[in-house]
Order: C-alpha cells, then structure tokens, then sequence
C-alpha cells in the first residue's frame, strides 16, 4: 500500500477541501427553493445531484490510484419538514427517507459503461449520467493539470465506456459509489466483490500487469478510498455505514467460488487495519479449513470481521422464501448481516422489528395468571407474536421513497420487493420462559401472581428471587434443550405469522434473527424481565447470548445457537462471539479459532461474527463492564473475565496491552 | 509399601497454611456417599481452551493441590475442599450477602450464596460421579474429537487420582491430556498417565530447598516421577513457568534444562495478574510486581517461550 496515502486520509487531511453545501450550491436552503419552485421529487433528485456534482472539485490525493473524494460536506434535504409531514400522512417512510440498504449491480455498469446504460435509463437517469461523466471529464483534467498522466488515461476510458483492466475496474467502481452516496443514497453495500471484478483481475494477472505484490498494493490502495468520506455517511454510529463487502461463497452452478482475488481482498483488509470496507465470508460445509484459516487471520488483526455467513442455510433459506435459487446463490449482505439479492432485490431489510422480550411481557401481564400449564402459555405466547406482527405489518402501508435516478440506473429489473422484520432479545425471551416452566409449573415453587408482582417491582423486594432467575434458572448459550427448545418454538412461531402476509409491494415478509440498535431500544420499552434481567438493562445483541449468561465457553453457545430452524429466519442477524486477542498466541492458533467458526458453520449456524478483543474494547468494557460479559482475557497461562478482574487488574491488562502496541 | 504422601508426616511437609497433606481419603469428598464410585471435586470446566495441549480443547479443573507455589494463579484450586469465593470486582457492598438466613447449605459460610445481585457470590467445587462429568464432556464429543481433546487440569489432578483415571477411562476416543506438578506417589503418577496421550508436566525449580520454600514441598518425587513420565514412552511436555528472580534465574534454568534434557519445554513468561483471585478465596498473593529477565532459551535444547 502507499504508506503516505494512508497516513493522509488517517489524519483526514483531506477533510481540510470540504465546504459546506450552502456555500457550495450559493443556496442556503434548497427544499425550500424547490418547494417554490414546485419542483417534483424526480426534478429535485436530479437537479440536486447535478449541482452537487458541479459543485464538487476534483482533489487527487498524495499517491493514489484510484481516486475521487468529498469535498461538500453534507448533502441538503430536498423537502421541508412541512412537506415531509405532509408525505408521512400519506406514506410509510422508512428511516430517512431516501434510498438505503440496496445492493447496486455494479457488474453491469462496470462492464459496459455508463454510456450503453444511458440509452436504457429516463430523462432523470440520462442527466444523472451526463453529470457523473462530466464530473469524470473534471477529475481527468484535474490529473492531468497535476501531471498524474495515469489518472487520466483511466479517466479516458471510464466511467464511460466498460473496464478493460484491473485499475479502471477499481475506478468505475469507485465513482459509481461516490455518486451514489452523492445522490443521497446511504449504506450502499458493495455486494460480491470478488466475483464481479475476478475477469480484470484474471486477465491482468494473466497478461502479467501485475504480480501478487503489485496487486494487493492496488487493492489496498483502492481499500483505502473506501475510509475517504465515510466519516460524512449518514449512520446511528461513526462506522455504521453498510459498505460490505461479500466475499466467497457458491456460483450459480453451485461450485465454491473462492480465487486468488479473494485472497487478497482479505489481507489487503488486514494489512490496513480499516474499518472499510466490511469483510463478509460466504463458507458451506464444504468449504475447505484452509479457507477458514485465512478468515481467522483477518479475524486476529482485531476489527471484527469477517463476518460468516453459511451458503448451506441461506441459499436454502432464500430459496424456500421464493427467491429463484439462482437468485438466492448468488446472495450478498445489506449494510449489516441481512441478506439480500444484488440487482434485483429492492426488499427493505429492515423495515419493522419483533420484540420476544415484550411479548413474554405482555403475555405476563395478560393472561399469565389463567394459563393451567406451560403449554397453554406458549399457546398465549404464539397469539400475542401473530398479534404484534399484525401491529407491525399493518402500519406498513403506502411505502414510499425519494426516487434516486442514479440509483434506478445502477438497479435492473427488480424481481423482489420484501420486507425484513428484525426478531430482537432472543435469549431475554426463551430465558425468561424457561425460568417461567421450571418454577411456576415446574417446581411450583413461585405463583404467576408473585411472579408479575416480583417483575413489577424490578425484584427491589425479592433479591433472593433475582438472584435464582438471574444465575441458577436454564439460559441460552449452556446447550441445555430444555431452554434452548423454547427458543426454537419462539423462532417457529415468528417464521410462522409471517409466512403468507403480503406486504404493500406484493412482497412478502422475512423473519430474522438481528436486533441492530434494538437490543437497547426494545429493552428500554419494558421493564424487568422473568428471567432476572432489571429494568434497564440491555438484551444481548443480535442473536446472542444474555449479557448475564454465565456459559463454559463458546462450544455450548454455538450449540445452543444452532439448533432452531434457522433457514425460517433467514433475514439474517448473527451470533457473536468475543476472544481475547491472547487466543491468537501460538503457531497453531488460526487453525483452533478456525476450527471453532467451522464446527459453528457444519452445525448449521447462519451467521457468525467474531471480535477478536483489543484495547479500545478493553477500555469500554471498564466502563460498560455489562456490556462484556463473555470478554476472556488471557493473564498468563490462564484466562480470566475480564469484568471479573479487580480494578487494578484490569488496570494491568490495559497497561500490558498499551505497552505492547 | 509406605508412602510418604499418605502419612502424617505430609502434613509438616508441606508446610501449608491450612495443614493440609494433599491426600485426603477420610472424607466425603473422595468417596461417594452412596455408591463406591469415587466422586471428584471440580472447580471450573473451560470450552475453547487453546494453550492446554493440542488443538483446542474442554479443560477440567481438579480441585486442591499439595503444593502451595506463591505464584499460583488458581488459588480457588489450592485447598481440596469447596469453598466460598468472593468475586470483589464488581460487588456494590449492599450488604444483602451478610443477613442471616436459613439455607442449610450457606451455614458453612456464614454468607448468603442465594442472594447477590450480581452473582459474585459462590461456592467453588462441584462434586461429580466420573459418569456425570464424562457425560458432560462427551456432549461436545464431535467438536472434541475433531479439533482437539480434553486436559484434566487443576489443582493438582492426581491428588483424585481415582477419580481422574475413572473419568479419562470413560473418554476413550477422545484425546486426552492430563497437567500435572508431579507430586504424588509413583503409584498414582502412574495411573493417571496410563490414561493419557499427553502428559503436561511442571518442573519449576530444581533445587530442593528453594523448592520447600516457593512451594511447600520437597521435589525429590517431582523429579522421580518425571523419570516415570520419561520412560513411560508417552507424549509430553514440560511447563516452567518463568517466576522473576525465582525460577527464572540462569542457575535453575540451566539445572532444569540438565534434568529435561532433550525434552520439548515451554517457559511461560510472568505478570502479576497471578493474584487476581486471591482476595476472592480470601488469601493474600505476595509476588512483587516484576518483570522477567531476559531468558536464555539456548540453555535448553527444545524450549519456547509463552507470554
């Protein structure tokens, strides 16, 4: 990589060619002006990208290859609020509004050029395409006015006609994301990477352009343009942004499809140490250890990712969802872990949320009481996850989005138009039903009605009761069937209630096992919870463990992870697991942290993302000791919870590591 | 034929705090209650344990140990008996733990272990039929057998050498280690590594008088046994773990690397994070804060060296 272009865009020098887009356009409040001008949203989308391409000035940065990067800061609305309540009296809107969570078909424009896709586009496509190219001519003179020859010979080929090599492969790439997210589309996801750009690559390592080593430099250099301007994409976090990246899985022919290619893409990201693009592993049982390995080695470097994901359940999953199985191989991720088609997909991923934590709450408060045995409250639980599908689906009327031409452009015909519905705390829910059979109908040992009382008044009088719900009744994550069973009667009954539900596309509706923010947002809209969880507490993320889940280890979580019907809830939403870096000590250590994402894949797991943990996190575990339960520290030929450690311990092991950097 | 571990005289020898010989046969807790199947005391059982043998494995953690090394960082593991620990990190000092109350099974202690709201509070030392704990471990029998195997750790696993080889009898087909100091009769040496495919070994100082000091006891049967595990034709590897100014010396290392000879070694780097448990069990670590010298890895013929 260009150590020097690296440097520039960590220290954000090129932060210093930003303007604001008031200053930028000369107008201060453009939603206004469009509102008075009476301009229509396809008017206002186009018009407003085509100034803001006018507006932008080509900057090409110390180094680099592929270029182009933000200089306006931020991007207008194009509606007043006024109007925004107007249209939300009519619509569904989701999130913000505009176009999110999409996987462009980036192959398509890639190859042939964007002026082959003008001929195919509207009114509003052409002008959006005449601005990129017009954008393009400006970088092209711009590098040739540095004496960056080479940019500009890229520049001459694309964006408008198709790739013929490598680099401007990576070029058309980059532009076509840059205009995207400059269009006002956010968690643009990059889709199978790997597979879209393999015939470049291929035939450039053919010709013998590259080596490997000039290869991956271009790669990371081109790694690099993905952490230009992600600090202005719209997010609930910094990094919280969708550029994944998927990478392996099957071809449409159903053959493993991992290259050179791939390789690479997975140590340029270690090499680097970004946080983007988000690295997505597609494995199946029949992915070989060696694959696994070097997943683990990314998995070491501490950021996060990959993230895993097992082509045997999804594909499957997909398919009985009513994708076509070509379709459905060929699947990637939206922003996140939800899984969606490339092109062709315009589902909205995340459109609505279960909470199980407060359907067991309001089955608590409900009809708790005259349920005979434990049976008879599954069958309250399964009325109450139909009635709040029926809340959540029925809301979702009238969907509507600011229409982006761009992005129309980088779509073909769209054959899916479904919806995801997160299924959020899990472990909270099954736990707490559990602890409801083993001492209510179980044992005998507690009535419902000193149950509710107990949950009602967050156990401030009942501690001994806290203390048993909390740490001696069965959790999720200790491969106990007897909780874990529950979950899977959970999981089924949400498959269930949506499967057959229209949505107002003509879609249908996809159950999933995610929480993203929810975990915190559903947790505060209830109080405690019978499995001993306080009123404030947090669920687990995703589709994890309690927070308070004291387990032996991670082989009792995956099994307690695999064994509901996971195919059935396929909108995605993984496991996560948390190592110490310190596991990674020894010669053979990729091959034991491989062998764990592996069992994890061969039991049947949908998703799996494993953070190996750094000082940072350290740092907040400290202060959010909660939030790091399952934190293992490595002390000295001895592990240890970190939460568990004394002050000064932890004090240490921080010490240790800042010492070690 | 007398040994030395089984009489009285243990007791003075290993000069521990709470007099205890390392043997013990006379109570509950080496013979069921019910049955003759010997019954184990268990302190932890860690999945996805990566530096206890090969691949990755289940360890079991034995409960007691007659050394009594200053540096241990298992003390919950020392005495044989369970026993109550205290997880102060987090306690809020709400008191609740300290109000009288009826469970028969908190008298003992005189500490609540039904109350915490944190649960810091708990008893170490499960007690296990070998079918109970082989069963518990053999539920994860695919995983195991594929990557890796099971260690039976401590504590010292031979102080239940009864129990320990009855259990590693019943994972047969799963590869099994055992780590063990080394202190015990040749005869129970024995039968535990007779179980075994791999056999961890510490041998921490060589000289016996430092060793009475640092650890309690003398180590002429560490050594003896060491011949044992030597001759025993099985698999094994040798653990010094690398104490500042006490085992790390180029003197004990070049003694030890004089008995392991050829053996492959492993000198296991020190941080005080050692006495991270001690207030827990309510003891007191007394290791300075230190940090190793710089080792001479050339004093042994095949050692690496672990931090």
């Amino acid at each position: 990589m260009s150590q020097a272009l690296l440097d520039y865009v960590l220290a954000g020098e090129h932060h210093a060619f930003r303007r604001d887009a008031a200053d930028a356009l000369g107008i201060d409040n453009l939603a206004e002006y469009y509102r008075a001008a009476g301009l229509t949203p396809e008017e206002r989308m186009a018009d407003r990208f085509e100034r803001l391409c006018r507006a932008e000035t080509p900057r090409i940065l110390p180094d680099e290859k592929i270029c182009y990067v933000r200089t306006i800061k931020n991007i207008p609305d194009c509606f007043t609020p006024d109007e925004w309540d107007e249209i939300r009296k009519g619509h569904f809107i989701h999130e913000i509004g505009y176009i999110s969570n999409l996987s462009p078909d980036y192959a398509k424009a890639i190859s042939r050029g964007l002026v082959a896709l003008r001929e195919e586009a509207d009114e509003y496509g052409r002008r959006a395409i005449d601005n990129i190219i017009d954008l393009a001519d400006r970088y092209r003179d711009e590098a040739l006015r540095i004496g960056r020859g080479d940019i500009a010979a890229t520049l001459e080929r694309v964006p408008r006609y198709g790739a013929t090599n490598l680099r401007e492969a990576l070029q058309f790439f980059r532009i076509i994301h840059f205009s995207l997210w400059l269009e006002g589309n956010y968690h643009v996801t990059t889709g199978r990477f790997d597979k879209y750009i393999y015939p470049y690559f291929k035939a450039d390592m053919d010709k013998g352009i590259y080596t490997r080593e000039t290869a991956l430099e271009l790669i990371e250099d081109f790694f690099i343009s993905f952490n230009k301007d992600s600090d202005l994409y719209p997010g609930v976090q910094q990094g919280d942004n969708g550029q994944s990246m998927v990478l392996g899985g099957r071809d449409k022919n159903g053959r493993e499809w991992f290259s050179e290619l791939s390789e690479l893409c997975l140590e340029a990201s270690r090499n680097l140490g970004l946080i983007d693009p988000k690295i997505n592993l597609r494995v199946s049982k029949s992915t070989p250890i060696d694959e696994y390995i070097k997943g683990t080695e990314l998995t070491r470097a501490g950021l996060g990712f990959p993230q895993y994901s097992n082509d045997d359940v999804v594909i499957d999953g997909l398919v009985s969802l009513g994708y076509s199985p070509e379709d459905a191989a060929n699947y990637v991720v939206a922003a996140c872990w939800e899984f969606i088609i490339p092109g062709c997909a315009f589902d909205v991923v995340n459109i609505g949320a279960l909470s199980f934590p407060k359907v067991i709450d309001t089955v608590l408060h409900t009809s708790f009481s005259g349920c005979n045995d434990f049976d008879e409250l599954l069958g309250k639980v399964r009325d109450e996850i139909n009635a709040e599908c029926d809340s959540i689906t029925s809301k979702i009327h009238d969907l509507w989005f600011v229409p982006s031409p761009f992005m129309s452009v980088m779509l073909d015909d769209i054959k899916y138009r479904n919806f995801g519905i997160h299924g959020t705390g899990i472990a909270t829910a099954a736990d707490s039903l559990a602890a409801i059979r083993k001492y209510v109908y179980d044992d005998k040992s507690i009535t419902p009605t000193e149950l509710i009382a107990a949950v009602d008044d967050n156990f401030e009088h009942t501690p001994e009761l806290l203390h048993k719900l909390r740490y001696d009744a069965p959790k999720m994550g200790r491969d106990d069937d007897y909780v874990d069973g529950i979950a899977t009667s959970l999981e089924d009954m949400f498959a269930d209630s949506l499967a057959g539900r229209r949505n107002c596309e003509g879609g249908i509706y996809r159950a999933g096992t995610g929480s993203a923010m929810y975990y915190l947002w559903h947790a505060a809209e209830i109080g405690a919870s019978p499995d001993g969880r306080r009123r404030g507490e947090p669920f687990g993320t995703n589709f994890s463990p309690s927070l308070f889940a004291d387990t032996d280890g991670p082989v009792s979580v995956i099994k307690s992870f695999t064994k509901q019907h996971l195919g059935r809830v396929i909108n995605g939403g993984p496991l996560t697991l948390e190592f110490h870096n310190s596991v990674f000590r020894g010669d053979d250590s990729l091959e034991k942290v491989a062998a764990i994402v592996k069992y994890f894949i061969d039991r049947g797991g949908h998703q799996l993302q494993l953070n190996s943990v750094n000082l940072e996190t350290m740092k907040d575990a400290k202060l959010h000791p909660d939030k790091y339960r399952r934190l293992v520290v490595r002390i000295w030929g001895w592990s240890a919870y970190f939460v568990e450690l004394d002050p000064e311990y932890q004090d240490h092991v921080i010490a240790r590591q800042e010492y070690s950097i | 034929m007398n040994d030395i571990f089984d009489t009285a005289d243990g007791i003075e020898k290993s000069g521990r705090a709470d007099g205890f010989d390392g043997i013990d046969k006379s109570d509950k807790f080496d013979k069921g209650e019910d049955t003759h199947e010997p019954r184990g005391i268990v302190f932890d059982i860690k999945e996805f344990a990566v530096h206890d043998g090969p691949g990755v494995r289940t360890t079991v953690f034995m409960k007691g140990c007659p050394l009594s090394c200053r540096w241990c960082h298992n003390p919950e593991g020392l005495s044989p008996r369970p026993e109550l620990m205290v997880k102060t990190a987090r306690c809020r000092h709400c008191g609740l733990c300290t109000r009288p109350c009826e469970h028969e099974d908190c008298k003992p202690y005189g500490r609540c272990l039904h109350i915490c709201p944190e649960g810091l509070i708990s008893v170490v030392g499960k007690s296990w039929t070998p079918d109970e704990l082989a069963a518990r471990i053999l539920r994860d029998y695919d995983f195991l057998k594929s990557s890796g195997g099971v260690t039976i750790s401590g504590g010292e696993p031979t102080m239940q050498s009864e129990f320990v080889s009855e259990l590693l009898r019943r994972l047969h087909g799963l590869h099994r280690a055992v780590e063990t100091c080394g202190y015990c009769s040749g005869e129970r040496f024995t039968s535990v590594i007779n179980e075994c495919d791999y056999v961890i070994m510490d041998i921490k100082l060589a000289d016996p008088e430092a060793h009475k000091v640092w650890c309690g006891v003398d180590n002429a049967p560490i050594l003896e046994n060491f011949e044992r595990l030597r001759s025993s034709g099985r698999e094994y590897l040798v653990r010094v773990p690398l104490i500042p100014d006490v085992t790390d010396t180029r003197e004990n290392l070049a003694a030890i690397s004089e008995i392991v000879g050829d053996s492959r070694v492993e000198l296991l780097g020190y941080n005080n994070m050692a006495g991270a448990k001690y207030a827990g069990v309510g003891r007191v670590y007394t290791l300075p804060d230190k940090k190793n010298r710089e080792i001479d890895l050339a004093l042994f013929k095949h050692a690496v060296l672990s931090r």
